[in-house]
């Protein structure tokens, strides 16, 4: 749906290169931020802005700015009173007396809503009118000063209030407040130009209770206490310039530590909490030190603040020179597993403080500039830290999961371009939302798009080196930091923007390399790569016969033209070889070196130069090849299925020193379970030498090849003896030693093995007894005293284990799961669960990691079936109050009941914590789980699926969840998911009696508004005639659904289109129009302004309503005409998708035109006969297609 | 009263043993002496030409003459006593008499009396046998240096050390399975005491009391509890700071805790750890000359407050 917002966007775009031109017609240079009161009690916040705007055009005599949420009192502009008119279409994406329930509708008024306020577009929420007092002073462009008075009441985004009802004042009971969101959420909180884009030095003023503190952006210049001495006022000044969207605020009775390495460097934690924020805050000078010197660049702002708060949005939340952290992140010296994560964490912000927050993007399509660098100088950071194992292994696990994610959803697209003339189509129609705008950006998507901008910038790494791409990083940074000391030239200020052009421009400059065609394939293109490998050895020729297919057609992949690197391990050494794939060329002859010559005893070189001894038994006399790896650089983003022999793979995961080569030959082991396996997979677990991780997965795998091999494996089952070996005692194997983790790569292996171990299966298909009783001998005697670190990781490693050896409970007609029935074995893990859940409430663990692990264990044994399926536990230990782990633990677990038992009640239990819960977090985790594990799917046949749910959840969506963009995104993957992208399945076929209710809209269009009651009689009176009849009608096509379920989408797809136009005759205002409703409904219309509205410009917008009146009323008759051909054949639009996709380009068209001009409705007349008479030609088809027999039964008989 | 004499009466035997109130044999013994007193108060009332006495007044009689006989064993056994000895002497007895007022050179004269009656000796009857409470071995005779009349040694068990040499547990085995069985045997008994006396969830509907699972109660604040290590963490934390992880039950352990320090695993995470301590000690030195905005005192308002 193009949009007026997109315009001025996209011409930024094409002038990107030189420079930046603001979509607004004034520059922002400096903003106040006044908050006054803070009341914990009542959540809610006073305060005050300041903005100071320079006009550019002279006759700007309007103002849009971003806000919502916020109560405006008032506006003054440079001491004048000024009008101004709220309004937020985002509030209720589609009116509430629409009945279309289709995605894709919403979907297209979703973007048009968020398009209307984008601050990018030059738009917003709040239009302030410049008093005509001050035009005189506008068109010399001199300075005005805009100063609003807000309020914020129990905010419901933006700002999150953690107050926990105990005894003692606010402080003492640890409240706290701060500001979270998705991408830029800071109107949410006060009024702004919430954009990326537009630079501005801030003053922050905030008045707190005397016990709090309030760390925000900038220098702390002073704090003053008021008069009564009671609370104290923090005074911050920004002066480097600095987007409203990376603006924080975090108030609470925090404990404050000054870094003992960087004294400009402050922490801050919750009471109690001090021993913690100090180990784990002691590492991040390190961090520091590693980026200023990668980077040759200072940290740029004066100081660093680092806030760990509860009930936090997100785990890591950078905003300007400071970042906010969940407080789950603190850890003490005892804990292994979390140290690195949270080092991660910390690692991350302090990348996305240089790029993100001192550099800020130009536009949205600029996003994956910034995540891309700040990624991957982050994975710089892990390269150093953890070493280059584990850095390959995270980038080979970040490329599977944007590969996955690509193949599923069908690719993501880095670098948008929209609007551009004949680019009708979307650039991303395979998704069920728009990526035009981050706010309409499902999670998951927004997630891999990070993924993979980091990755893309490692290609772009390996295109033009390491050394050039930090020199362009530099330049980016000292290109912002001079001209961020530019305090008076705001116009210098966008040199701190970044935008792909400007970026690839640096690379050229730098390099003197051109990277475009990597940018086109990977940047401006979606989709990844699908390499099919095989081979054979031509022993005449000497010669590798390598074949290299790609697929290319599947959604979510590309064509890959270019080089591919090839490296073969031959008998004399490793071989790199450079392919170029090119159209047409499937085969690719390799020259190899060595002739086969298997006798001499010789040492075979690797890649790296070590040379070793090898037992080439195994390999093929004929052929001097060990193993072949495609692209063993990573350096396409693909995915390979690659073929060799069991033995090739046997000795890559043997002797080829990459974790990466390891990794892939593992999970190729998998399809070959023969003793040879087994045994290379055995030494890789004892090798110490060998990356834990590998030796982690190896576990795994060998626990799945013994399960093939079940009915020829002898010995001890597999890892038993290893795990004795390495973990247990010498002079008695069944005890396993004290715990020592002071090597953390035998902790890692300790704890997985028995995991992996408990998934072995006996030829009954059961976990070995001898298993079983081997994992609680290791629970019966773990020791822990003696052990410098906490053992609650391995301890609820130990309960996984036990969840992971229950197998299916042998059940005789469905007997009632008693106690007197239980499964001897079942009662001894029950017992173990039920003492170490017992016990968690005596000592509990680091954050509760035993209890997650037992509930987890709980539902596998009630999924099992051994134990009654009752999700009365789970939902008291999902409640609020609970651990955010446990919680989440819990809710899972609810969920998946929800789905096995197919249970209305929770799952209605769970859409109200949806709305309800304190958390955003476990809000949006629910959605997210949902949708992971729904309870039906769009093409399943489910008693949960009705027509109550589908309002519920179209509810949720559509008005419940505006004030969190990630909730709302995540309430449209869960209706997708549920649903699909036409209408629900569930629901009744839409208004058939199309011509009757024609005929009644008529009758009300032309008043100004539709009563609501008359609106509901009508409905009243339509549905018992067209009920009957589609009762008859629905129930042919649901159980046809399945053969025909395009076509189903099709017929979805045109009544939606028929009953948008329908709506659209209703009412005027589509979603793209809503923000020049009457004011009288749904924007905040304050008294003065409604005399002075008429005669300003502001009356724009209703003439435009006017307007769009006239135009439907002039409508009627045509439409009315063309509205009985369809009915007599209304599903001619069985044939083919694509005449309905072109409806909506129509429909498009129309709201473009309503809202820009007057012009052409008979254009409008036009497309309708066009369309009709594509119909008519249609129809002997149609009634030739198997749905025929009913489109008889046209809408048309209920008239 | 009977009673009472009877037990009084048992203080001239010398013997200190007689107020239990045992039934059968102490009873006899004491009632035939009693028997014996009261003839010798009748053959008394005889000599003195009585013909017949109320009963009443032979009791008192038998009664003074006992609390008399009681008097001279006890305060002949004090003068024993205070000469350090065990066995009163006949001087003790003169003395004795001599305090309580009795002319003892009068003595030989009546004891020669003519007209004295002659009582029969009373049936001898056993002397209640004192249960032997503990004779553990053979009292050991006095060493030469130790004159006889000295107290002979307790029974030997009041001062001989007998050593018991049971042998420890020493398999490894034993132990830690005792160490594990009794673990886990605490843990059970404490959190069935807690689901007994607290609320309780269960995973049967028809049973609660086999598996009871402690009701999940919210806390106010969730992240202290999850976050913080408990009291035992922490103590545990020092003890194996200071004592660095000494394997001393178990050898393995040791010699794997040596050959991974060899192999230098991870060693960048496990020295940052390890700096900590002495970390925060170098910080407190410097703490006095930080200057960072947020420990600078707050600022009193000033009187021209800016709009």
């Amino acid at each position: 749906m193009p949009l007026t917002g997109v315009e001025p966007a996209r011409m930024n775009r094409k002038k990107g290169d030189k420079g930046f031109e603001s979509p607004r017609p004034y520059k922002l240079t400096h903003q106040v931020v006044c908050i006054n009161n803070i009341n914990f009690q009542r959540k809610s916040v006073v305060g005050f802005v300041e903005l100071t705007v320079f006009p550019t055009v002279a006759n700007l005599n309007r103002i849009k700015l971003n806000s919502k949420q916020c109560r405006i009192y008032r506006v003054r502009i440079n001491d004048l009173e000024a009008a101004f008119i709220y309004n937020d279409p985002t509030l209720e994406v589609c009116h509430s007396e629409s009945k279309q329930r289709n995605l894709n509708y919403f979907s297209n008024a979703y973007a048009a809503a968020v398009s209307a306020v984008d601050p990018d577009a030059g738009n917003g929420e709040l239009c302030i009118k410049v008093p005509s007092e001050l035009w005189k002073h506008v068109d010399e462009l001199k300075v005005l000063k805009i100063h609003i008075n807000f309020s914020l009441d129990q905010p419901k985004g933006g700002l999150h209030f953690v107050v926990p009802s105990v005894e003692g004042s606010m402080a003492e009971r640890g409240a706290h407040v701060f500001s979270c969101g998705y991408q830029n959420s800071t109107r949410f909180w006060f009024p702004c130009v919430d954009s990326y884009s537009e630079l501005c030095t801030w003053k922050l003023e905030f008045t707190v209770d005397a016990a709090m503190v309030a760390v925000s952006n900038g220098d702390l210049v002073e704090t003053v206490y008021t008069h009564d001495m009671r609370k104290k006022t923090f005074h911050y000044m920004l002066t480097i310039p600095t987007a409203a969207s990376n603006i924080s605020l975090a108030i609470g009775p925090f404990e404050i530590l000054v870094d003992p390495y960087m004294h400009e460097v402050t922490h801050f934690c919750l009471p109690q909490l001090l021993p913690l924020l100090k180990h784990t805050t002691s590492y991040l000078h390190e961090v520091f030190e590693f980026y200023e010197e990668i980077l040759t660049c200072r940290y740029p702002y004066s100081c660093f603040k680092t806030v760990f708060i509860d009930e936090a949005y997100v785990e890591v939340a950078a905003y300007a020179s400071m970042s906010i952290f969940s407080t789950n992140l603190l850890h003490s010296a005892m804990i292994i597993d979390e140290t690195p994560l949270t080092r991660r964490c910390l690692a991350q912000s302090l990348a996305q403080q240089f790029f993100g927050c001192f550099i800020s993007r130009m536009s949205w399509s600029d996003e994956w500039v910034l995540k891309g660098i700040s990624g991957y100088i982050y994975g710089l950071w892990m390269k150093k830290t953890f070493g280059v194992n584990e850095y390959r292994h995270w980038i080979k696990e970040e490329l599977d999961r944007i590969v996955a994610y690509e193949l599923k959803t069908g690719g993501v697209l880095l670098h948008p371009i929209f609007g551009g003339g004949k680019e009708k189509d979307n650039p991303a129609s395979h998704l069920h939302f728009s990526i035009k705008h981050p706010h309409t950006l499902s999670w998951e998507y927004y997630t891999m798009f990070q993924c993979k901008a980091h990755l893309v910038m490692r290609l772009i790494e390996n295109r033009i080196s390491m050394e050039f791409m930090l020199q362009v990083f530099n330049k980016l940074l000292s290109l912002a930091s001079t001209a961020s000391s530019q305090k008076f030239q705001s116009h210098m200020w966008s040199q701190m923007l970044v935008s792909t052009s400007g970026f690839l421009k640096s690379i050229s400059n730098v390099s003197g390399k051109d990277i475009q065609p990597l940018i086109k394939q990977w940047v401006d293109q979606s989709g990844v790569v699908k390499f099919y490998g095989s081979f054979a050895f031509n022993r005449k020729r000497n010669v590798l016969e390598l074949e290299i297919k790609q697929d290319y057609t599947s959604p979510g992949t590309q064509k890959y033209v270019g080089p591919l690197k090839v490296t073969v391990q031959e008998l004399d050494g490793s071989f790199n070889h450079t392919l170029q794939i090119e159209e047409n060329s499937l085969k690719h002859d390799i020259p190899c070196h060595s002739k086969s010559r298997r006798n001499k005893k010789k040492k075979i070189p690797l890649m790296n130069g070590e040379e070793v001894d090898m037992d080439l038994s195994a390999m093929d006399a004929d052929s001097p090849l060990l193993w072949i790896r495609i692209d063993p650089d990573m350096s396409v983003l693909r995915k390979v299925e690659f073929e060799q022999a069991d033995f090739m793979w046997q000795y890559q995961l043997r002797y080829e020193r990459d974790v990466v080569a390891q990794q892939e030959s593992i999970l190729a082991l998998e399809k070959f379970p023969t003793p040879a396996s087994r045994l290379a997979l055995t030494d890789i677990l004892e090798q110490e030498q060998c990356f834990y991780r590998v030796r982690m997965s190896a576990c795994f795998c060998l626990a799945k090849i013994a399960n093939s091999m079940v009915s020829t494996w002898t010995g001890p089952p597999a890892m038993k003896s290893l795990f004795t070996r390495m973990f247990c005692c010498k002079s008695c194997p069944n005890i396993v030693k004290t715990n020592n983790f002071m090597s953390f790569q035998s902790y890692f292996l300790q704890k997985t093995m028995p995991v992996a171990m408990a998934l072995l299966r006996d030829v009954h298909n059961l976990c070995p007894k001898e298993v079983l009783t081997f994992i609680l001998d290791l629970i019966k005697y773990n020791d822990n005293r003696k052990n410098k670190f906490s053992d609650n990781y391995y301890r609820a490693e130990m309960i996984d284990a036990l969840a992971n050896s229950v197998t299916p409970a042998v059940s005789v007609n469905n007997e009632v799961r008693t106690l007197d029935n239980l499964n001897p074995d079942v009662r001894l893990i029950l017992e173990e669960i039920t003492r170490f859940l017992n016990m968690e409430k005596l000592l509990p663990s680091y954050r509760h990691t035993i209890t997650v692990s037992c509930l987890r264990a709980i539902r596998v044994l009630q999924k099992n079936g051994h134990v009654p399926s009752d999700p009365a536990l789970f939902k008291s230990y999902a409640e609020y109050g609970h651990f955010v782990d446990i919680r989440i633990a819990a809710l899972e677990a609810v969920v998946d009941y929800t789905k096995v038992d197919r249970s209305y009640e929770e799952l209605q239990w769970l859409l109200n914590m949806i709305q309800n819960d304190p958390v955003p977090y476990v809000r949006h985790k629910i959605l997210n789980m949902l949708t992971k594990n729904p309870p039906f799917t769009k093409n399943m046949e489910s008693p949960l699926c009705n027509e109550a749910l589908v309002d519920q959840l179209w509810k949720l969506m559509n008005s419940g969840t505006s004030h969190d963009w990630r909730l709302r995104c995540g309430a449209v993957d869960l209706y997708f998911t549920l649903f699909g992208l036409s209408r629900p399945s569930c629901l009744p076929l839409p208004e058939l009696g199309l011509v009757l209710n024609l005929k009644e809209k008529k009758a009300v269009l032309n008043p100004t508004i539709i009563p609501e009651a008359v609106a509901g009689n009508q409905e009243a009176a339509n549905n018992p005639s067209s009920h009957p009849q589609l009762v008859g009608f629905q129930n042919p096509f649901s159980s046809s659904q399945d053969e025909e379920e395009i076509d189903m989408d099709t017929v979805h797809d045109s009544q939606a289109f028929i009953s948008h136009h329908l709506n659209m005759l209703e009412r005027p205002s589509t979603p793209g129009l809503s923000k020049y409703r009457p004011a009288s409904s749904r924007s905040a219309l304050i008294p003065q302004h409604s005399t002075g509205c008429d005669s300003t410009p502001t009356t724009k917008p209703q003439w435009s309503l006017e307007l769009a009146r006239k135009g439907t009323g002039k409508e009627q008759s045509p439409l009315e005409m063309g509205m009985h051909p369809v009915a007599s054949a209304p599903l001619s639009v069985f044939t083919k998708e694509s005449t309905a996709s072109k409806h909506s380009d129509h429909h498009h068209h129309h709201h473009h035109e309503h809202k820009k001009k007057k012009k052409k409705h008979k254009h409008k007349h036009k497309h309708k006969h066009k369309h009709d008479s594509k119909e008519k030609d249609k129809e002997p088809f149609t009634f030739s297609s198997p749905a025929s027999g009913r489109s008889i039964r046209s809408p048309s008989l209920s008239d | 009263m009977a009673d009472a004499a009877a037990t009084a009466g048992a203080g001239g035997s010398g013997t200190r043993s007689g107020s239990k109130q045992s039934t059968n044999p102490a009873d006899n013994y004491h009632l035939a002496r009693r028997r014996t007193l009261q003839v010798v108060v009748s053959s008394l009332l005889t000599e003195a030409g009585f013909e017949s006495a109320e009963k009443a007044s032979v009791e008192t009689l038998t009664e003074m003459l006992q609390s008399y006989i009681s008097e001279i064993g006890r305060s002949a056994k004090s003068y024993c006593e205070h000469t350090a000895r065990t066995q009163p002497t006949l001087s003790d007895i003169v003395v004795t008499l001599v305090e309580m007022g009795f002319n003892v050179d009068t003595l030989p004269a009546y004891a020669k009396r003519s007209q004295r009656m002659v009582i029969t000796a009373p049936p001898v009857t056993n002397q209640p046998v004192t249960p032997k409470a503990l004779t553990a071995g053979q009292n050991r005779p006095h060493p030469p240096h130790i004159p006889s009349h000295f107290p002979e040694f307790p029974d030997p068990h009041t001062y001989i050390k007998t050593p018991t040499y049971r042998e420890p547990v020493s398999d490894y085995q034993v132990l830690r399975e005792k160490a594990a069985s009794q673990r886990r045997d605490v843990e059970r008994a404490l959190t069935r005491f807690m689901a007994k006396t607290g609320e309780t969830q269960s995973l049967f509907k028809d049973d609660v009391s086999t598996f009871p699972l402690i009701a999940a109660r919210p806390f106010t604040i969730p992240y202290l509890t999850a976050l913080l290590p408990s009291e035992l963490e922490m103590q545990q934390m020092e003890e194996t700071d200071s004592s660095e992880q000494d394997e001393q039950t178990d050898t393995e352990n040791l010699a794997l805790h040596i050959s991974m320090e060899d192999s230098g695993a991870e060693k960048e995470n496990t020295s940052v750890l390890q700096q900590n301590p002495s970390l925060s000690g170098s910080r407190n030195g410097e703490e006095n000359i930080i200057d960072n905005p947020y420990l600078r005192p707050v600022k009193k308002p000033k009187i021209r407050r800016k709009k």
